[in-house]
């Protein structure tokens, strides 16, 4: 496959899981340089899967991922990842300039120190989240949504092409939600931003295409929008909608038949 | 005062502090990362099971008149043997853990029992099972401190060298992967240095009590301190003050060593958290008051 700068992530039919457990099927997605790219969907309905299998964290069982051109493993380097808040032990003895200096691990290899670009990087990294005054804190004296943003630092230690972003608001409260997003606006300049979320609230007035996932990927003909047909499947279950995308309320019957739907946008 | 004096001039005392001495750093580096990684069972499992490879090697004594095997080398290859399996690929992705570590645990137990069991007393010198168990700090042997120098050698070169890998490993092993750290292997090693820690302490505080150096000392600092490499400084020289004190309480009233040592390190860790809870809950609410 030649590789295209202007596609950021590819990804071809794909299935993928656990062992003989298929989490998610027939994925086909593209995701181009500069999108800020959403994708909702239940809890348990992949989405998370989705962006381990990106990372090249669980096998590919069918189809394919290309970043930028390259498979999983080794184009994971252009790949910043935030993932999961509410994963980490906040008592964990360790400073925010450390954490985000683990960023550069990707690229420092073996060697044991961290080299002056590295810190550089670093200092960069929490300079654009605004937390260079709080380097020297243990991560435990942090609001939720500063921890928030110094895991976005340490992605962005490694000067990615694109972030992907696992929940990023979760556990964070509204105001602070709002500053994160406006940020990520702010940086999707320069980064391709993709991020999961169930709060679809939110999310649709800060990206510019969007996806369900519920095992498949639902996307709408004109995927700048979230259709109340799209949130059905996806959810499978009817879905009240009060969302900056969505003009007004929607509550509809539907039946419980699960509709296999995938197109290429 | 002259008395303390005389009694740091008998030789075997002078080993009984530098094995102290030793035993304080493996356990201060490699407890603070199995305390934050909370791996602290998988480690009594290791600790555990080197009670056969002792056996074993008074056995191979017996039988086989190998008299140059000793006792810590049968350790050292148990430990390092329970590493591995618990390292596996296919008992990591198969079994639980903490069943992979009971059983590896009583089966070392077991065969420890076994095998000295099968050593006639009164043909080759066996040090007392329960000194095994519990510690007997006062029979170390010169070429034990040899042993275990080199260890604590290993254990520093390697925890120094992968230490930014091993903060990374233990902070979080998703990211870890993502970085390109080879998660499976480095496991392993983490659990080599413990394996090697453990035979460390073996003579210290016995195969039971290894648990006690790993946990508490790291414990301790980890009360007192926001960064791994100051907990792992912190938890040396606390398990250092805290195993003199203990040996020197046990030369002055006759007690068991290894016990004595643990029960010190517990009483403090008591008052520490103790001293902790006031600090945060009372000083500074009568603080905010005034």
């Amino acid at each position: 496959m030649a590789p295209n700068s202007n596609v950021a992530i590819d990804i071809k039919n794909l299935s993928a899981g656990y062992d003989a457990e298929t989490i998610i099927e027939h994925v086909n997605l593209q995701i181009n340089h500069k999108d800020f790219f959403g994708i909702i969907g239940p809890n348990g309905g992949g989405k998370s899967t989705l962006l381990k299998a990106i990372l090249g964290l669980i096998p590919i069982q069918k189809g394919s991922i290309h970043i930028f051109g390259k498979p999983p493993e080794r184009g994971r380097k252009y790949v910043g990842y935030v993932p999961q808040y509410a994963e980490f032990d906040k008592h964990f003895p360790i400073s925010v300039w450390d954490v985000v200096l683990m960023g550069r691990r990707a690229m420092r290899g073996m060697s044991p120190w961290y080299s002056q670009k590295d810190k550089k990087a670093a200092e960069n990294a929490l300079k654009k989240v605004e937390l260079l005054d709080c380097k020297q804190r243990h991560i435990s004296e942090l609001s939720g949504g500063q921890r928030q943003r110094v895991f976005i630092a340490r992605a962005l230690a490694a000067n990615p092409r694109v972030l992907l972003l696992d929940e990023p608001t979760a556990s964070v409260d509204k105001d602070m939600q709002e500053t994160i997003y406006q940020f990520l606006q702010e940086i999707n300049k320069e980064i391709t931003i993709v991020l999961v979320t169930h709060d679809i609230g939110v999310l649709s007035s800060y990206v510019n295409r969007v996806s369900c996932m519920n095992r498949y990927l639902f996307t709408h003909d004109d995927d700048r929008y979230i259709s109340p047909e799209m949130i059905e499947k996806a959810y499978s279950c009817p879905v009240e909608l009060i969302a900056h995308g969505v003009p007004h309320r929607v509550l509809v019957d539907h039946d419980h038949k699960k509709k296999k739907r995938t197109e290429e946008s | 005062m002259d008395s303390l004096i005389e009694l740091f001039l008998l030789p075997f005392v002078q080993r009984m502090f530098i094995a102290g001495l030793l035993a304080s750093i493996a356990c201060g580096v490699i407890g603070s990362l199995i305390v934050v990684k909370r791996v602290v069972f998988l480690s009594g499992g290791i600790a555990h099971a080197t009670f056969g490879g002792i056996g074993l090697a008074y056995y191979l004594q017996y039988t086989m008149s190998w008299m140059w095997l000793d006792p810590l080398v049968g350790a050292l290859i148990f430990a390092v043997l329970t590493a591995g399996i618990m390292s596996l690929p296919i008992v990591k992705s198969r079994l639980r853990e903490d069943s992979t570590i009971g059983v590896l645990w009583v089966i070392g137990m077991a065969l420890g029992v076994l095998f000295l069991n099968g050593v006639d007393r009164s043909e080759i010198i066996v040090q007392d099972p329960v000194s095994i168990l519990f510690g007997n700090i006062l029979l170390i042997q010169f070429s034990d401190l040899v042993l275990m120098g080199g260890l604590v050698i290993a254990i520093l070169l390697i925890s120094i060298f992968l230490f930014k890998d091993l903060q990374i490993l233990t902070f979080d092993e998703e990211f870890a992967r993502i970085s390109g750290i080879q998660v499976p292997l480095l496991n392993f090693v983490l659990l080599l240095l413990v394996a090697f820690t453990t035979v460390v302490l073996i003579k210290v505080v016995g195969v039971v009590l290894v648990i006690a150096m790993l946990t508490i000392p790291a414990s301790i600092s980890g009360l007192f301190t926001k960064d791994l490499k100051q907990m792992m400084m912190f938890a040396v020289g606390i398990g250092l003050i805290i195993n003199i004190a203990g040996l020197l309480l046990s030369l002055w009233y006759n007690l068991p060593p290894g016990s004595t040592i643990v029960l010190s390190l517990g009483i403090v860790f008591l008052l520490a958290l103790i001293g902790k809870f006031l600090v945060q809950h009372v000083f500074s609410k009568t603080l905010s008051i005034t």
